[in-house]
């Protein structure tokens, strides 16, 4: 939102008025902005004006400069002579708040010998010029300020409806960014969620939302602990904002307003939002980014819950690998991408040597410590795109997309090595394992089937080896 | 000889919806309506015609700016949508950056090329 609104109105429509105020009360009238420079043409024609100016508008250099210096110092209204010697009746227009431009009224015959009574009466008319076209202008002000809040209103609505049905936090970060950079034409958005004891940027938009997605802040970090000491909102300047790590390159325009809510919950603080604004917001402006910080706050609590709760339902607790029923939707997925693209998929099914015998002899924390030690060994021998989930209690397995047979049997080999030769406690420990390539009409079960046949056959010869399905 | 006016406004209703159709793939259907709604106020405060764009989840509709042109034939509708498509560009930038957006305004601009497409500045 522009600072001078009367910017915002069509010149066209403004100058139509003006016209025919001009002609009914037999002045001229025209209008400048707040920083001195044109805003309508002269209503009515004055010959010296015309002569110098060349037209309806002020470009005769010395008249420019005139205005901009003359205007500059004029408190609310003043008589002014111009460089040609007409004498001008100048207003302020606006509010003290809202301050909108300036207002010229002179007759429009130019006489230099003015009678005191005659002068009197235009003073008095130039005066009445002036209560109606402020009056007109406040109006305009007021309809376009209500735009603004009813566009807030509308927004705040629709999102309170979207926030709280939508449940992806992708989503409700989009949602909090986008609706803010729209709304308030905001020149940065960014969405800070709190991951127990430090606050890191999930979302942020604008010019410089690059430089602030994923920067990590601890929650004692002296500003970060000044935003969570209240409810409120906190007003910074650019100098406190930059004392947060990792925002070399951040840039704000002079006169920006930046401000920081901390996003509060009835179950503690989510994270924090901040947002800056070209402009200061007004108290009705401020209670309608407050009310929309606290639905923000309340969508992201749920969608991180939802995130969280998903991933504990998929997750196994003492390995953190995908539990079975994740392993199994994982390996549809890769099923139906090797009958859409005909790559590769083979799968490894681990199991335990004389587990139990362990589990038995040592307790069952030893147990869990192998258990645990084994997922570790199993992590760190395949590839980031690769899967693992343990599928039972000392049964483990894993997805290889895009390998072939050789491959999953190289992936093998080095997980049996590493498990054979690390130091367990109290006695060696030793795995075996069977390797199984996908088929284009394989299900899930025929798969997994296949590897275990071949993990049993593994067993059989001996242990501590890996058996390639034969089929 | 000019370009009918039923024919000028077919012409931005197709710019418009190409605009909706590749800003809705990035941002989704809310946003690009809110942003659409937001350009809308801020316009009407110089052309009041343009509270007569229809826009919902289906897409965005000039018919009732066509209708009003009937009567009011000065109009000046290229100023019009110019500013609504640079208004709504510069502020698709701060969404989506400005590489993105250049990308969108750039396949417009091939189809649409009298508008001045700048998403940095209007």
């Amino acid at each position: 939102m522009p600072t001078n609104l009367l910017l915002s109105i069509s010149v066209k429509y403004w100058q139509d008025f003006q016209d025919t105020l001009a002609k009914v009360m037999d002045a001229n009238i025209y209008i400048f902005d707040v920083n001195g420079g044109s805003f309508s043409r002269f209503s009515r024609p004055v010959e010296l004006c015309q002569e110098v100016n060349k037209g309806g508008k002020i470009c005769n250099e010395k008249c420019i400069r005139f205005y901009k210096s003359a205007l500059g110092s004029l408190e609310d209204k003043g008589i002014l002579t111009c460089p040609y010697g007409i004498k001008l009746y100048a207003y302020r227009l606006g509010t003290y708040a809202q301050k909108i431009g300036f207002l010229i009224i002179t007759p429009t015959r130019i006489r230099t010998q003015v009678g005191g009574e005659e002068e009197n009466t235009f003073v008095t008319k130039a005066c009445s010029i002036y209560q109606t076209i402020n009056e007109v202008l406040k109006a305009i002000l007021e309809k376009n300020l209500l735009g603004l809040r009813r566009l807030e209103l509308n927004s705040i609505y629709e999102i309170s409806r979207l926030l709280t049905s939508t449940v992806e936090l992708d989503k409700v970060l989009d949602l909090i960014t986008n609706s803010l950079v729209i709304i308030y034409k905001a020149e940065l958005v960014f969405v800070g969620l709190r991951e127990g004891d430090k606050i890191r940027v999930a979302q942020a938009k604008g010019e410089y939302g690059h430089l602030l997605i994923g920067r990590e802040w601890p929650m004692v970090q002296p500003l970060i602990e000044q935003v969570f000491s209240k409810v409120e909102p906190s007003s910074l300047s650019i100098e406190e904002l930059m004392t947060l790590p990792g925002l070399t390159g951040l840039e704000v325009a002079p006169g920006n307003e930046i401000m920081v809510y901390p996003l509060w919950t009835a179950l503690g603080a989510v994270g924090l939002l901040g947002i800056v604004l070209p402009l200061s917001m007004d108290d009705d402006g401020s209670r309608n980014l407050q009310i929309y910080a606290n639905f923000a706050a309340v969508a992201l609590a749920n969608a991180k819950l939802i995130r969280r709760l998903e991933i504990e339902a998929e997750t196994e607790f003492l390995t953190g690998f995908f539990n079975k029923r994740a392993l199994r939707n994982r390996l549809v997925e890769e099923l139906e991408r090797i009958t859409r693209y005909g790559t590769p998929l083979s799968v490894i099914f681990l199991d335990i040597d004389d587990f139990k015998t362990y589990n038995d002899t040592f307790g069952h924390m030893a147990g869990d410590i192998v258990l645990q030690k084994t997922a570790e060994i199993i992590r760190n021998s395949i590839r980031l795109v690769d899967i693992a989930s343990r599928y039972g209690g000392e049964e483990f397995v894993i997805i290889l997309p895009g390998t072939e047979k050789e491959g999953a049997v190289a992936v093998a080999e080095r997980i049996r090595k590493a498990i054979e030769t690390y130091p367990f406690p109290h006695r060696q420990v030793t795995v075996s394992l069977g390797v199984a390539s996908a088929k284009r009409n394989d299900s899930v079960d025929s798969l997994l089937a296949r590897a275990d046949q071949a993990c049993y056959q593994a067993k059989r010869q001996g242990k501590n080896r890996f058996c390639l399905d034969p089929s | 000889m000019s370009e009918p006016i039923e024919n000028q406004i077919e012409r931005y209703e197709t710019l418009l919806r190409e605009m909706w159709t590749a800003s809705a793939k990035y941002l989704g259907m809310f946003s690009v309506k809110l942003l659409v709604e937001r350009v809308v106020w801020e316009l009407s405060l110089e052309y009041r015609e343009i509270e007569l764009l229809e826009y919902d989840q289906d897409g965005i509709s000039c018919a009732r700016i066509a209708a009003s042109l009937k009567k009011n034939p000065d109009l000046p509708v290229d100023d019009m949508f110019a500013k609504f498509t640079t208004r709504y560009l510069k502020i698709l930038a701060r969404l989506l950056g400005h590489e993105k957006t250049e990308k969108i305004a750039k396949k417009l601009n091939e189809e649409f090329g009298r508008i001045p497409f700048d998403s940095k500045g209007e």
